[in-house]
């Protein structure tokens, strides 16, 4: 026992000595991974509000009845804020959708207004979109197009229809206030539509927005890869000073144990440096995550406790990699592999939710996943759980896997 | 006698490395064994210091089997590997402090084993900046903090200059006054000169040999 601990001190010292140079390598990479951040976020989020479907409106618009339905929608409906209707020639829209300055185009077939006068729908209103743009915003647009369109032209069949019974029963007197009435109330009907229904997002991960997934997924795979700028802090393929501590008494667990508690020591440091300008920023207010809001830097030493035992639990894959690769250099492979891999699969770069399901069941019990899942939990102010017990079952797992691998390398030699 | 191995045994799946070996020595005796490359010197030597597991036989040190009772081997014997077994990044007083404590490692420098190896000379000299002599000395500095009774080493000056070398034999000369006893895997002819028994290490099995400066001899026995 007195033995490892005079181990592990000496661990600690060597440490100690290459921590300036280690801590200034990640900072380095975490600075310019945060300002990456930070700018991918915002101009996502930006991009997002500020973004509006661009739609060419070619054909027929001679109507006034239309022109007049083109500028409700363009200045009274709610749609104004995502849609731009633009009317232009046929020739015209087929250039700007070419240019991909058009979303898509509906074309006005002639007549189609006085066949919706007369009762009759049978001149459709067509919706043309790229090839390409047969994801959710295509079918949505379709869906919008084909209900409008049934909408306006049903309601405007059934004034039509009570306009000839008036007309019928000699209500002159009244014919128009009430087909102003009717049409007045058909255009609030559909201004107004977004009263039938409520949205609410509920994130994407955990209930967690934008900024607070990547917050944690970003950090996470710094962590994961920081093992590729610690190689240096491993143990190199020499046998001889296990064998040695061996012969004095410390087997594979002790020798573990010491080098893998001076390493982890020396994670914790890191991570300190990093947080610190990433304090300095929650601070300034110069970065925030909305799960944070009005909180200023506080939950970030919250955070930071909570980022431990994942901290422990990736000091124990990388340290397990490096014990199971002959040579720095594929250690080092190993470890950009399995970090690439095992974060891409659990939604370190995507959600997991955008993957097929069986991926998602494959990253959710891997040890990335369970440490993005605990440390989403956290950030939603939700209980660990399972996840966090997963954090500690990888823990032990990685830990009595290296012991085993020192074992075998002891003996072996 | 002081030391025995009875009968040890060592297989690697279906390959029999070591075959009943035995040897005895006595106090403040060399033993030397030679062998070819992968005869299974270092898997005798490891598996004297513990290191590896014998699949059966004896390793008597004053009647105690030492391979029956493994925790008492760190204080009787010393084991230095063939490589060296430091600590790159720290300097020697560093690697030495995992050993020693303060107090014994400054009387050690200044009176003791590591006063007689040299030591004190570069003591904050990182391992790294070192010359192959200077990290073997420490390697053996390392392996004598205990003052074990036995010291076991893995051709112990491969690689080394005739100061270093020599340096190292006096150390070693000066242990086995002081009745300590010495094994030693070699190749090294300067090193049978230290021995006063050679054992030819050869396809398992353990012979006795009289070194008698025959080089030619002695290479057709390997």
């Amino acid at each position: 026992m007195g033995r490892g601990i005079a181990y592990f001190y000496t661990q600690l010292k060597r440490m100690i000595k290459i921590f300036p140079r280690q801590a200034i390598i990640n900072l380095l990479v975490f600075l310019c991974v945060g300002v990456l951040m930070v700018v991918f976020i915002r101009d996502g989020l930006l991009a997002q509000d500020g973004q509006k479907y661009r739609i060419g409106l070619v054909g027929d618009m001679s109507n006034s009845y239309l022109g007049f339905g083109v500028t409700a929608l363009q200045s009274l409906d709610d749609s104004r804020l995502m849609i731009e209707l633009v009317t232009m020639t046929d020739e015209e829209a087929r250039e700007a959708f070419e240019k991909g300055e058009l979303y898509a185009i509906v074309q006005i077939p002639e007549g189609m207004m006085e066949a919706i006068e007369s009762g009759a729908n049978d001149k459709p209103i067509s919706y043309i979109a790229a090839e390409g743009q047969k994801g959710i915003g295509a079918v949505v647009m379709g869906q919008i197009v084909d209900v409008a369109s049934t909408l306006v032209t049903r309601s405007q069949s059934a004034i039509f229809g009570l306009q000839s019974i008036m007309l019928e029963r000699g209500m002159q007197e009244v014919f128009w206030e009430a087909t102003n009435s009717l049409n007045l109330l058909l255009i609030e009907l559909v201004v107004n539509r977004s009263g039938f229904y409520d949205v609410e997002v509920l994130g994407i991960a955990n209930g967690l927005s934008i900024e607070g997934y990547y917050f944690c997924s970003i950090l996470l795979f710094l962590l994961l890869l920081s093992g590729i700028n610690n190689s240096s802090l491993f143990t190199h393929k020499q046998t001889d000073l296990p064998r040695f501590m061996k012969s004095r008494g410390v087997g594979a667990a002790g020798q573990v144990a010491g080098e893998y508690l001076a390493y982890l020591c020396l994670m914790i440091l890191c991570i300190v440096v990093m947080f610190i300008p990433l304090w300095l920023c929650l601070e300034k207010g110069l970065f925030t995550i909305p799960e944070w809001d009005g909180m200023g830097a506080a939950p970030l030493w919250e955070f930071l406790m909570v980022l431990l035992p994942v901290a422990a639990m990736f000091a124990a894959l990388q340290f397990l990699l490096y014990e199971l690769t002959a040579g720095i250099v594929s250690g080092i492979l190993l470890q950009f592999i399995c970090g690439m891999g095992m974060g891409y699969l659990s939604g370190f770069f995507y959600p997991a939710a955008f993957f097929p399901e069986t991926m998602q069941r494959i990253g959710s019990v891997m040890p990335t996943g369970a440490a993005l899942r605990y440390v989403n939990g956290s950030v939603a102010r939700e209980e660990f759980g399972a996840a966090g017990l997963g954090v500690l079952l990888y823990l032990v797992v990685f830990l009595a896997l290296s012991v085993l691998v020192r074992k075998n390398r002891i003996r072996r030699g | 006698m002081e030391l025995e191995l009875a009968g040890i045994q060592k297989s690697y799946q279906k390959k029999k490395v070591l075959k009943n070996i035995s040897l005895t020595a006595g106090k403040g005796s060399c033993v030397g064994i030679l062998g070819g490359n992968g005869s299974g010197k270092s898997t005798l030597l490891s598996i004297l210091a513990g290191v590896q597991k014998a699949d059966g036989g004896a390793f008597l040190y004053q009647g105690e089997d030492l391979l029956r009772n493994s925790a008492k081997i760190p204080s009787v014997l010393g084991y230095v590997p063939q490589g060296n077994p430091l600590i790159e990044e720290l300097n020697a007083w560093d690697n030495l402090r995992m050993w020693y404590d303060r107090a014994t490692l400054r009387k050690e420098l200044e009176q003791g084993a590591l006063a007689m190896l040299g030591i004190g000379s570069f003591l904050k000299t990182p391992v790294r900046k070192m010359s192959g002599g200077m990290k073997k000395r420490l390697s053996i500095a390392c392996a004598v903090v205990a003052k074990p009774k036995i010291l076991v080493l893995d051709e112990p000056s491969a690689a080394l200059d005739l100061v270093c070398k020599e340096n190292i034999y006096r150390y070693l000369e000066q242990y086995k006054a002081e009745g300590g006893i010495v094994l030693l895997a070699t190749h090294d002819m300067q090193e049978l000169e230290l021995c006063e028994q050679c054992y030819i290490l050869k396809e398992g099995v353990l012979e006795a040999y009289q070194y008698d400066g025959d080089l030619h001899h002695l290479a057709g026995k390997l």
